[in-house]
């Protein structure tokens, strides 16, 4: 109890407190990753650092809660008020997370227990934390659901609470401890946009209380918090000033870019030309499916024809890849049933994915891959390289393995590659959420324009309407 | 076998330094040396290693040069043949009920199962049991112990590999079964299909070495690394050098496999 009492006095005392980084480097042998970095973080202003994946963003986060990787050596300084963070040894630290520094995790719903009740998740954090007896701590832990709209759900697992709800529950469990200086690495990442909004909303909530320091690829989320703003490219500092004046008028030509690149501000594609009944591919009449016992989506009708870029929205977990298995004949719907105007050979339905190098035999040449494509169906291989030039990409990248070539190249590869045996349907499931938002505008761009070109239908998944509104014929909300 | 001698550590190159001078010996002798393995000559009772005998002879007169070259060939040819076929069924199998799933892995689960609910050695002294003294069945027993391990490593990698996007991008390029498995499913169990390889070697060497030891393996006057260990083991402290040679080879083949196991630096 006792310590209980002086925990409390110390996170009263570290209130107010800032955080101040100092010529901040962190860098792996030779090679620097974050160059110094200088910065404040002030209670009651919103901080936050945008830069694409790989620009040493979440390295700073890890870095101020003293969380780097092995291998990796920091030079410069991180106060929090008087304190040396960098300096302090690992027992010292561990006392401030959760009190006054509390990092959200990324994907939040990924770090509940899948097995507790939430009421016991934001309950427990008092009782280790704050070490009050359980009674207490549930009366808090009550008060905290309430205050986040939970109170429903407190009797509740993570499985049976919505995707909103796990992500609130999510966040009332790493801010229980009461930290004043909240740290959100990626937090939207992979979200689509209405709990995006959710969470920049948690987040303004928690500026009444201390800070927050967001790092974000996502401009929408930076224009949303305001405050100040960092922009940050290979490990250095662009642009840095207040979030409204960079975002209405950006400086550096790194941060135009990234600006421009966001989908509120993409041109609309042209749209298909009207398309006749001999251009249809299939029709799906009133198809339902569950899967484990939930029904993802009922009755659901829709065609597709050739050309047609048909966008597919939805909540993760709303069977968005289920329909796409669906209609590429992977899967049988329970009811109803998908006509097929003629038969697609197999190869001619294909997918793009995710995680472009998941996608890939690991270890082989790329060039290699298409070759034994080109083999397997007899296809002509002279037509690969002005496909490599229509798709912007060096011929040089086929001599390389598919973990030596980023994300946005090796996703291009993947669309050549589903290209080649000219495909009647192409479905893309989410391709181009964990690239960054400038590949994210070419990839996207590209793909619809060659679907088109091909004459060939595409799905376009996205969590992101906006996108998907500048880009598609036709949507389907599941 | 991209595994190049650079990629492997410190402990993997003893090992294999270990297995490979065991196996030039075995050569050599067997091209050299030529002497006969089972020649009995009772006036040369157990001398000790001389010029004439490099490794003296045993307790029948016979050439212990001769006798450990055809024991280390005969322990090295079964380990090979076993870890082979082991490795050969118990990656097909695994292959197949990962990716076949339903009745399939059903019915190797079972049968996987109740293999294992037996020791192995007891049921590798069971197959001897029924026919002593033939390799055959020697090799049979051994395989089907060893090649579980393989099934329960291989079906569990190919598990994921089979529901990741990798396998299924190719599946619907039309890619087939073989294909399918030399480009997605191989890569992924290769390193812990050769690390089985490796231990399933020590292990076949010691399970023929201990039924030998205890008289139900090959019948004398086969030349075995366990049977010798037996049959000299009265001589002893008349003549420790002999025993101590089955003894060393048994100690060095299994440490080499062992050490050409473990991880790569």
């Amino acid at each position: 109890m006792n310590q209980a009492i002086q925990i409390k006095e110390l996170s009263i005392q570290i209130k107010d407190l800032s955080i101040q980084v100092k010529d901040l480097r962190i860098h792996a042998g030779e090679v620097v990753i974050v160059d110094s970095l200088s910065m404040t973080l002030k209670p009651r202003m919103p901080l936050t650092i945008l830069g694409e994946t790989g620009s040493g963003k979440s390295l700073l986060a890890q870095a101020i809660m003293g969380l780097l990787p092995d291998g990796l050596s920091v030079t410069g300084s991180i106060r929090l008020g008087n304190q040396e963070l960098l300096q302090m040894d690992r027992k010292t630290l561990q006392r401030l997370w959760g009190r006054s520094i509390t990092m959200l995790p990324q994907e939040p719903w990924h770090s509940l227990d899948p097995v507790m009740k939430a009421r016991q998740q934001v309950a427990e954090v008092h009782e280790v934390v704050h070490g009050v007896d359980s009674a207490s701590a549930g009366a808090a832990a009550d008060k905290q659901l309430q205050q986040m709209g939970l109170s429903a759900a407190g009797q509740k697992i993570p499985t049976q609470l919505s995707g909103g709800m796990a992500q609130r529950l999510a966040f009332a469990a790493a801010t229980a401890a009461g930290a004043s200086i909240v740290i959100a690495d990626e937090p939207t990442k992979g979200l689509d946009y209405r709990r995006r909004d959710d969470i920049v909303r948690l987040l303004q909530q928690r500026l009444e209380q201390g800070s927050v320091l967001t790092i974000t690829h996502d401009i929408e989320v930076a224009r949303q918090l305001g405050g100040d703003m960092i922009v940050m490219r290979k490990g250095q500092v662009v642009e840095r000033g207040k979030a409204s004046d960079i975002l209405a008028n950006p400086k550096s030509d790194y941060a135009k870019q990234l600006i421009a690149a966001a989908p509120t501000q993409w041109k609309p594609l042209p749209a298909k030309r009207k398309g006749c009944d001999s251009d249809r591919i299939l029709s799906a009449e009133k198809i339902s499916i569950s899967r484990g016992g939930a029904e993802l989506f009922k009755d659901l009708s829709l065609t597709l024809n050739r050309g047609e870029i048909l966008g597919i929205t939805g909540d993760s977990g709303a069977g968005k890849s289920t329909l796409g298995d669906l209609l590429l004949g992977l899967t049988r719907p329970d009811a109803g049933q998908i006509r097929y105007s003629h038969k697609i050979p197999r190869h001619q339905m294909l997918k793009l994915y995710q995680d472009p190098p998941a996608a890939f035999a690991p270890n082989v040449k790329l060039g290699t891959l298409l070759k034994e494509l080109v083999r397997l169906h007899k296809l002509d291989e002279s037509r690969i390289p002005p496909l490599l030039e229509r798709l912007q990409l060096d011929p040089g990248l086929l001599q390389r393995t598919s973990d030596n070539v980023s994300g946005g190249e090796l996703q291009r590869i993947a669309l050549l590659r589903a290209l080649l045996p000219n495909p009647v349907i192409l479905f893309a499931d989410e391709p181009t959420s964990r690239l960054d938002p400038i590949t994210t505008q070419s990839i996207t761009e590209l793909l619809a324009e060659v679907a088109r070109e091909y004459h060939c239908a595409l799905l376009l998944v996205s969590h992101d309407p906006v996108l998907v509104d500048k880009v598609c014929d036709g949507v389907i909300s599941l | 076998m991209k595994k190049t001698l650079m990629q492997s550590s410190h402990s993997q190159r003893i090992g294999a330094l270990v297995l490979l001078a065991l196996l030039l010996f075995a050569v050599l002798e067997a091209l050299f040396h030529q002497g006969s393995s089972v020649k009995q000559n009772l006036s040369l009772y157990l001398t000790p290693p001389n010029w004439d005998a490099w490794f003296g002879t045993d307790q029948y007169g016979r050439s212990m040069l001769a006798r450990m070259g055809s024991a280390i060939r005969l322990s090295f040819t079964l380990s090979f043949i076993c870890v082979l076929t082991s490795a050969t069924l118990g990656t097909l199998l695994g292959v197949l009920a990962a990716s076949h799933g339903g009745w399939v892995d059903r019915s190797l689960g079972f049968l996987v199962n109740t293999l294992l609910a037996l020791p192995g050695l007891v049921l590798i002294l069971l197959f001897a049991a029924i026919a002593p003294g033939s390799f055959l069945v020697l090799y049979l027993a051994i395989s089907l112990v060893l090649w579980v391990e393989y099934y329960r490593v291989v079906r569990a990698v190919t598990l994921t590999v089979v529901t990741g996007p990798q396998l299924q991008s190719s599946m619907l390029l039309g890619f087939g079964r073989v294909y399918l498995f030399r480009r997605h499913i191989w890569p992924a169990v290769k390193p812990s299909v050769l690390t089985l390889a490796a231990f399933g070697a020590a292990n076949s060497i010691l399970a023929l070495a201990s039924i030998g030891f205890v008289y139900v393996g090959l019948k004398p006057p086969v030349a075995e690394l366990g049977l010798m260990v037996v049959e000299l083991l009265p001589y002893y402290s008349e003549a420790p050098w002999v025993i101590a040679q089955p003894l060393a080879a048994i100690f060095l083949l299994v440490l080499g496999f062992n050490l050409l196991a473990g991880k790569s630096s």
